[in-house]
């Protein structure tokens, strides 16, 4: 193996992905491969109506049909009291979650759970579900977040009082919460500008579109409870099915599946609560899986949005304040991520005077979940769409624009802290620097610009490292892999311990291997779990040291570890040949028995990850379509362990972009119901629709990870609605403020004769 | 030492009565919430359970006892939703 140019052996190298074969062949075990003897088919009977009081609930036909071993209702799980619990921009109240998992009292939208059957075939589980008399008074609904927070919405929670204002409203609405946050002085900021520029946005409610729909199989033992599922977090699928079914975390044994994506929306739960009470019900396994129509209609997408940014910027090009009025849907109950985009707003910028504004409004739709950098990139389009305003109102190319205004250490953030990494504006030199952002455009064509910003996550993680005779390794961790993350690991090991990398093998154990960890999300697993691998590796070699130490009968503080050996500190040690990992592993027995060792740990010290992108498009004039001719992505990933995956990161972040740009949007009629809850209707980007996507790697390495990891998973998805909102704009002259750009719309406001020719 | 403590947005006005800035005496983060906890009561499990601490611009999720310079900022945020 020779060094990479980096200095390390491992690092930065592109072996093959261990994750390939499996993938490829078919032998990759997904939720739904799993099947026990003599599982059911647990089926789920959903809401026809957005928003209706349950008068009447009679399962009786259903669970006296042949076949049908089991019916549950939300009469099955137990309670909780009304309370927001934990940290503010993760509360949780189980009073809402066990509603949202099936409706007790009313269905909140359309596909709501009502009740659930598992039966001895599929067939005969549709059969119950269609026998379940369920007697409705329809409610008046409401979808829109502008619609939802006007005087006279129909009420989704008849007390539901604004948290956050003081004094506390009197009256009951649709927002949950008002959050804010605010340096300087921003009136008084907007006063001095020499410009000040205010525009309103809107995004639609997109899904994160994975290709694996939610799918589970539950076994209820007494005190020994198991569950397959395809999740990013077993261990919080463990956590929360016992709270919601009553049952002690103890007693739940998870195994996380093969993942056929998540991108945060399997950071929570749907199916497991209702599969493990079927299987405690009928007393055998429960296998349930949704439909793509049921993931759309009844899973979290991320929040629809209104945004008002308003920013007050001099002559030179120096913005001196900015504004922005955040209200996102949180679906049916509380929680959209509106406070992320509050603190991201305007994270990569250095202005004096700020304040962010958010609202959390409940509406019929599904409860929002995660999704990609949840909150950045909706606030991000509002932002980054008003700055290319203003830099073209100034005449100024945007990137030098975004340059001039880019944060760097030390720059006060309006969350409170001062930014302690850099990053930003490396990313924006790397593009300047691109030969592809010199190239002329033709007619119908523009180039757009945008950046992004997201925190990235440390937090709890643990791994176990088990040395095998042979001098191979297991590395096991409670991280499920949905960005490459076994590579990474068994790379950071590799290059920890000093050997080689075929052979580390690194699997995702079920949540009685390992200690806890945390999701995967939030673009932490690289770096969190990365550190609980290292620590480990490096609990393994002061074993070692210790070993070779008692083989050569000297003190183990002269015995020191290099390039996957022991080796004498000095010739005053003594004359020994250097023991290798795979020698001292074979003397596992005589020297004290298995070697491995855990790592555990709360990391931090995580550094944020900026993005910077452009994109060239050309619009049909005749049709409103927008093709996409190029795009470059420079995102500051720290150091790239693998950089193929990095890079597929990136990709897929862009590609999610463009869809959330160009197409997605969840269709209601007007009873509320979802029109669109298929592939076919909802249309994600297909690799026709895209050119290949160039990652610019950008790599500032971050002094807290021992290789100078920084999370890559989010930021890329940033800024691409604002990139291609700004093409558009430029190769059409039309600002197109609302989410998506689809032809009808484009070639609306390209046909609107009452707006001006050329707008900035 | 002396440390200086600010109070992120949602984390402090149903606690500290609107008051969000400090200057406290204290060798690490642990030390900080002990101070705080005595002014207001409460305050500190809050803070345990709920936050993470940027002491001047780093973050850490462990921070009870990370160690504090004399004239260090100290913010108190809430923690992140993964994604």
């Amino acid at each position: 193996m020779t060094t990479e140019p980096n200095g390390f052996k491992w690092v930065g190298s592109r072996p093959d992905r261990p994750d390939g074969i499996p993938k490829v062949t078919g032998t990759a075990q997904y939720a739904a491969d799993f099947y026990l003897p003599g599982a059911l088919y647990g089926k789920v009977l959903r809401s026809p109506h957005a928003h209706a009081r349950i008068v009447s609930l009679d399962t009786s036909k259903a669970a006296a049909l042949p076949g049908v071993k089991a019916v549950m209702t939300g009469a099955d799980l137990p309670d909780h009291p009304f309370a927001y619990l934990g940290p503010d921009r993760m509360q949780v109240n189980f009073w809402h979650v066990t509603r949202n998992i099936i409706a007790r009292e009313k269905t909140m939208y359309h596909g709501h759970a009502v009740a659930a059957v598992a039966a001895t075939s599929d067939a005969i589980a549709r059969q119950a579900i269609a026998l379940i008399e369920v007697e409705y008074e329809v409610l008046p609904h409401v979808i829109d977040v502008d619609d939802a927070m006007a005087e006279g919405a129909p009420l989704l929670f008849d007390d539901m009082i604004t948290r956050g204002v003081e004094p506390a409203p009197t009256t009951p609405s649709n927002v949950a919460k008002r959050v804010g946050f605010e340096i300087g002085n921003v009136d008084d900021g907007f006063a001095a500008a020499d410009h000040v520029i205010e525009e309103s946005y809107k995004t639609a409610a997109i899904h994160q579109g994975y290709i694996e729909p939610q799918a589970c199989q539950a076994l209820w033992q007494q005190h020994k409870s198991e569950i397959w599922t395809c999740t990013q977090g077993h261990f919080a699928v463990r956590n929360l099915t016992a709270k919601l079914c009553g049952i002690s975390v103890g007693d739940i044994k998870v195994t996380a599946s093969e993942i056929g994506g998540g991108f945060g929306g399997k950071t929570v739960v749907y199916l497991e609560p209702l599969a493990l009470t079927l299987s405690r019900l009928s007393g055998s396994p429960v296998r349930m899986k949704m439909s793509r129509e049921e993931c759309f209609q009844a899973t979290g997408p991320t929040s629809g949005s209104s945004m008002t940014v308003k920013i007050g910027f001099n002559n030179d090009g120096k913005i001196i304040a900015a504004q922005s009025i955040l209200a996102y849907q949180a679906g049916a109950f509380p929680g959209s991520p509106v406070m992320n985009g509050c603190m991201c707003s305007f994270a990569p910028y250095d202005i004096e005077h700020q304040r962010t504004v958010g609202y959390d409004v409940v509406s019929n739709r599904p409860k929002a979940a995660a999704y990609r950098a949840p909150g950045s990139p909706i606030s991000a389009f509002a932002v980054e769409s008003t700055f290319d305003i203003a830099a073209k109102q100034l005449g100024m190319d945007p990137l030098l624009f975004r340059k001039m205004n880019a944060a760097t250490p030390g720059t006060q953030m309006v969350y409170g802290p001062k930014l302690a990494h850099g990053g930003y504006v490396e990313t924006i030199d790397a593009l300047l620097e691109h030969p592809a952002y010199k190239i002329p455009l033709g007619p119908n064509q523009g180039r757009g610009v945008a950046s992004g910003y997201w925190f990235n996550g440390a937090g709890d993680s643990a791994a176990t490292i088990a040395v095998n005779p042979d001098g191979s390794v297991t590395v096991a961790t409670g991280s499920p892999d949905i960005g490459g993350s076994r590579a990474s690991m068994a790379m950071m090991a590799a290059e920890t311990l000093g050997i080689d990398f075929n052979l580390i093998k690194a699997n995702v154990a079920d949540t009685e291997a390992v200690p806890f960890n945390h999701v995967t999300g939030g673009s932490r697993v690289t770096y969190a779990t990365g550190m609980a691998v290292i620590q480990g590796c490096n609990k393994v070699i002061d074993d070692m040291r210790g070993r070779a130490a008692t083989i050569w009968d000297v003190e183990v503080e002269g015995v020191i570890w290099e390039d996957g050996h022991a080796k004498p500190a000095s010739s005053n040690v003594g004359e020994f040949e250097p023991l290798s990992f795979a020698e001292i592993a074979a003397k596992f027995a005589v020297t004290g028995g298995p070697i491995g060792a855990t790592g555990a740990l709360n990391a931090s010290g995580q550094a944020p990850g900026f993005s910077t992108q452009f994109c060239d498009v050309e619009v049909d004039p005749d049709t409103g379509r927008v093709e996409i001719l190029r795009y470059i992505a420079a995102q500051d990933c720290g150091r790239a362990i693998h950089p193929s995956y990095v890079e597929g990161q990136i990709q897929g972040g862009v590609v999610q972009g463009i869809g959330w740009a160009l197409n997605e949007e969840y269709v209601y009629d007007d009873k509320g119901c979802l029109s669109n809850g298929g592939f076919l209707d909802y249309r994600v980007p297909v690799t026709s629709d895209v050119p290949m996507i160039e990652a610019v790697l950008v790599e500032v390495p971050n002094p807290n990870h021992p290789f100078g990891v920084k999370g890559v998973g989010e930021v890329g998805i940033c800024p691409p609605m604002a990139a291609i909102a700004n093409a558009v704009a430029n190769a059409t002259g039309r600002r197109m403020p609302d989410l998506p750009i689809s032809p009808p719309k484009l070639l609306a406001a390209m046909d609107d004769k009452t707006r001006s020719t050329v707008e900035l | 030492m002396t440390v200086h403590v600010v109070l992120s947005t949602g984390s402090s006005s149903e606690f500290t009565n609107g008051e969000k800035e400090f200057d406290i005496e204290a060798r690490n983060v642990r030390g900080v919430i002990k101070v705080l906890d005595a002014k207001f009561p409460g305050f500190g499990e809050f803070l345990e359970a709920e936050t993470m601490v940027a002491i001047d611009g780093e973050l850490f999720e462990d921070g009870l006892y990370q160690p504090l310079r004399d004239g260090c900022e100290l913010f108190f945020l809430p923690k992140l939703e993964a994604g």
